[in-house]
């Protein structure tokens, strides 16, 4: 299920939200502890969020239901106290395995069944059979998740859950089930077993949902619609490459902080209280500073979970350089099974490692502020034509036409029509001033007051309306 | 402090009515038009993959709200951001172009649908040999896209470009011509044509809201192939004698029409065509088919404007007749140009008997977007004949 459909917001979530609060009020008024209480609303949300991934297909549940057993299992066994330090380490390892084993097997033996054959056919050898395999939706989320929760039990830093229940609602809790912001246990493990229910975070969870909402409906898709046309283009003109690699860093942008909007204001609906996925990225002066600000789940789980474990910067400057280059590189892999997507992170691995170099700064760094913010902004939208692209060839050429050496044709003639229309142009200036608007909605959602409340009731209505004419629209972070 | 809780109350509670009201209201109307409510059809069929796509497919589609309030979005997403949604793209000067075209001429093989059928030589191939093999010509014509006429009208920038042929298309053309497959060049006709227009001729060879060609690009296209038919000698002028009337018929355009928005629809006046009606000399009557002609033209939504359509018997069809002074036989599906023609000609292989020629005649975008593709479609099954 989509957060952005009719189904989702006129059936799914009134439905869960009138149940969850109906049981937790019968709850309260039967006098039972809170601890309680929130035992039989985990299990409510783990009822839903099942229904919730199921909808895209049934089967892909019991994959996550044995994911979640399996972990549990595993985090029980760590949590034993007088457990020997060699039982652990091959309890935890069992459980690594297994999440990527599951993760590798699903999203990147096509890939390397792909490039096998392709060696293969270099030797003149046969090929493997291919096999089409079907990638359950946000698997890459909830293994970082099962992951997370293994590895903090076994440092230590977080305690080994005592509720299977509790346990498999963190894993499948459904706002943050499919496309994240990635959720590490030890930040939500206290709200598993206790959190309160107030019309404060309730309302402020239903205007962070409704400004991510009004961000992906009424930004996102028709800057998609731009960015596809551009990229699907068979010529382009230097202008019109530009343009469309301008509208796709917008589209990924207001995609995918709009569905962490989202998922952070639904959780506030059911309690929760997640932390920001999203720092005005495109407000970075230096790619180091962009990768404190986008996507930070993703950045600092890779952080504490790769780099960190791979030395980080305790080895000398060479490896910290190499550290950085691996882990964008496995960053870039994590979004797809794609070269397209190696090559993405081992660009910003590249960026990275450059500015580690010169003491975290980039080589722009005595400039002006809005300089170093608008160069930051073009390397990262170098980065997201590999990034959109749907192969290196692609890639290739579409950066070739930014630099001037595209093709031109008779497409090239009519792209006007599709990229430079008043609406686009419109959302677009629109776009560009939400970006450069120094306030963000996961902040200025905190507090709600009544000229809130007359903003974001109108955008709502707005965004609605613009839902019902627009074609289906799925997230783009589902794919990875 | 005191804390002023009243506007995360207000803001929670307009939040839940909002998203509440339209399922509710939907169950209301259903139930008091004596409907059980769509939405426990969900308890209806086993909860697979399909089932529950489906289901939400049929919510949405049924929904009350989205019936009432999507035209009037779309008028106001139109009249304030030139945007027409999905199906057309907005031009200059009030013209509309069909999307699929649209990106027909601009996108490269990246967009391109995966899977078989996609390459329309093996299909044509055979039928041309099979055709061959019964001693019946075969003549394609494959029909520009209006965006490959008038792409200044889509566009400043192809202002003075003239006729533009995408690359797949001239592609598949110089396939044709290496394979031995006869075509008629409708993009050379058209150029010329053009060539001759001037900014305030008021008749174009395509329609401004249409994605079709107009009676002028219609008379046009079937003097050419009536041309290019008597030239080879397969067969020699007809002695049937037709005459014209002309006839004006206001259309809004498909283009429009596809919108699905009244809104739109009131606001922009339906263009005024002037038709010429093809008639037989001897009794007036309009032009009909033949099924024991010696010609069979097989086609798609260019052959049904103006012969189907109002005001009948004025499409390409009856225009070819009074070329070559014959009737003929004609297969007509919408969209289904490259694959559904050739099928239901394989179920009415009758049809053949007497023939000298089929004409075949498909939108340029087919290529590449045509329905079920360019299936391999054996006239006479045998195990041997691929599919």
């Amino acid at each position: 299920m989509v957060f952005s459909t009719y189904l989702f917001i006129f059936y799914f979530l009134p439905l869960v939200l009138l149940l969850y609060y109906a049981l937790e009020s019968l709850s309260r008024r039967a006098g039972a502890p809170v601890e309680r209480t929130t035992l039989a609303l985990n299990a409510f949300l783990i009822l839903a969020s099942y229904v919730f991934y199921g909808w895209w297909n049934p089967w892909f549940v019991w994959l996550m239901l044995g994911m979640t057993v399996v972990n549990y299992v595993c985090g029980r066994i760590l949590g034993r106290p007088g457990l020997g330090r060699d039982s652990r380490f091959w309890i935890v390892t069992f459980a690594i395995v297994v999440s990527l084993g599951t993760l590798g097997f699903f999203k990147y033996f096509l890939f390397v069944e792909d490039n096998l054959n392709q060696v293969l056919a270099w030797f003149g050898a046969g090929a493997f059979p291919v096999f089409e395999i079907v990638l359950p939706i946000g698997i890459s989320f909830y293994t970082f998740h099962t992951l997370s929760y293994s590895i903090d039990v076994y440092r230590g830093t977080a305690p080994a859950v005592r509720s299977l229940l509790d346990f498999a609602c963190y894993i499948a809790l459904f706002p943050q089930l499919v496309a994240g912001p990635i959720i590490r246990y030890n930040t939500v493990a206290d709200q598993l077993v206790s959190r309160s229910h107030t019309w404060e975070r309730f309302a402020s969870g239903v205007v962070l949902f409704i400004l991510g909402f009004a961000k992906k409906i009424l930004l996102a898709n028709p800057m998609g619609r731009v960015a596809d046309a551009a990229f699907e283009a068979q010529s382009l003109s230097t202008p019109d490459a530009w343009f469309g690699a301008l509208a796709y860093a917008f589209q990924i942008y207001f995609d995918f902080s709009g569905y962490s909007d989202m998922a952070i204001g639904l959780g506030r609906m059911f309690g929760f209280e997640f932390l920001k996925n999203f720092d005005s990225p495109y407000h970075a002066e230096s790619i180091t500073d962009f990768w404190r600000r986008w996507h930070i789940s993703l950045s600092t789980f890779l952080r504490d979970y790769l780099y960190i474990p791979l030395g980080g910067n305790r080895k000398g400057s060479r490896r910290t350089y190499f550290n950085l280059i691996v882990v964008m590189l496995l960053g870039g892999l994590w979004h797809g099974a794609k070269w397209t997507y190696v090559v993405w992170g081992a660009y910003h691995g590249i960026l990275l490692a450059l500015e580690r170099l010169r003491g975290k700064r980039s080589a722009y760094r005595g400039w002006p502020r809005p300089v170093r913010v608008a160069a930051t902004f073009v390397l990262v939208l170098i980065s997201w034509v590999p990034f959109r692209a749907a192969d290196l060839r692609e890639a290739t050429s579409y950066l070739g036409a930014m630099i001037g050496q595209g093709r031109s044709g008779p497409g090239t003639l009519v792209m006007p029509a599709l990229l430079y229309t008043q609406g686009t142009l419109l959302i677009m200036a629109i776009g560009a001033a939400v970006v450069a608007w120094p306030i963000q909605a996961h902040d200025w959602s905190r507090e709600v007051t009544w000229r809130k409340a007359l903003v974001v009731h109108p955008l709502f209505g707005v965004s609605l309306l613009a839902m019902f004419s627009q074609a289906f629209n799925p997230f783009l972070y589902f794919q990875f | 402090m005191r804390i002023d809780r009243g506007a995360p109350i207000f803001v929670a509670a307009t939040f839940l009515a909002l998203i509440v009201a339209p399922g509710l209201i939907q169950a209301v109307f259903e139930i008091r038009h004596g409907e059980r409510p769509r939405a426990l059809d969900i308890f209806l069929r086993p909860p697979t993959a399909r089932n529950l796509h489906a289901y939400e497919r049929s919510l949405e589609e049924s929904s009350l709200v989205i019936q009432d309030l999507r035209p009037g979005m779309q008028y106001l997403q139109w009249r304030f951001l030139a945007d027409t949604g999905e199906k057309a793209v907005v031009g200059r000067d009030g013209w509309l172009f069909y999307r699929p075209s649209v990106r027909y001429l601009v996108e490269g093989q990246a967009g391109a649908p995966e899977g078989d059928f996609t390459d329309p030589l093996p299909a044509i191939q055979l039928f041309r040999d099979e055709l061959g093999s019964r001693r019946i010509r075969l003549l394609l014509v494959p029909v520009p896209n209006k965006e490959s006429i008038y792409p200044e009208r889509l566009a400043g920038r192809a202002e003075g470009a003239g006729v533009v042929i995408c690359e797949r298309t001239r592609r598949l053309l110089d396939r044709l011509e290496q394979s031995g497959i006869e075509y008629v060049d409708l993009f050379e006709v058209f150029r010329r044509a053009r060539q001759q227009e001037s900014r305030s001729d008021r008749e174009r060879l395509y329609l401004a809201r249409d994605s079709h060609w107009s009676p002028k690009g219609v008379r046009a296209a079937a003097a050419a192939v009536a041309r290019r038919v008597l030239e080879e000698g397969t067969l020699h002028q007809g002695d049937r004698t037709y005459a014209e009337r002309l006839v004006r018929v206001r259309r809004q355009g498909d283009l429009v029409q596809m919108l699905r928005v009244p809104q739109i629809e009131r606001a922009l006046e339906p263009e005024i065509v002037t038709c010429s009606q093809v008639i037989e000399a001897d009794n007036g009557r309009p032009y009909h088919d033949a099924t024991d002609s010696e010609i069979l033209i097989l086609g798609d939504s260019f052959l049904r404007i103006y012969e189907q359509d109002e005001p009948e018997s004025a499409g390409f069809l009856a225009q070819l007749a009074r070329e070559l002074g014959r009737p003929l036989t004609s297969i007509v599906n919408d969209g289904g140009a490259s694959t559904l023609v050739r099928q239901s000609l394989a179920r009415r292989p009758a049809l053949l008997k007497n023939k000298k020629l089929v004409i075949w005649e498909f939108a340029e975008r087919e290529i590449r977007f045509g329905t079920e593709g360019w299936k391999i479609v054996p006239l006479v099954r045998s195990a041997k004949t691929p599919r």
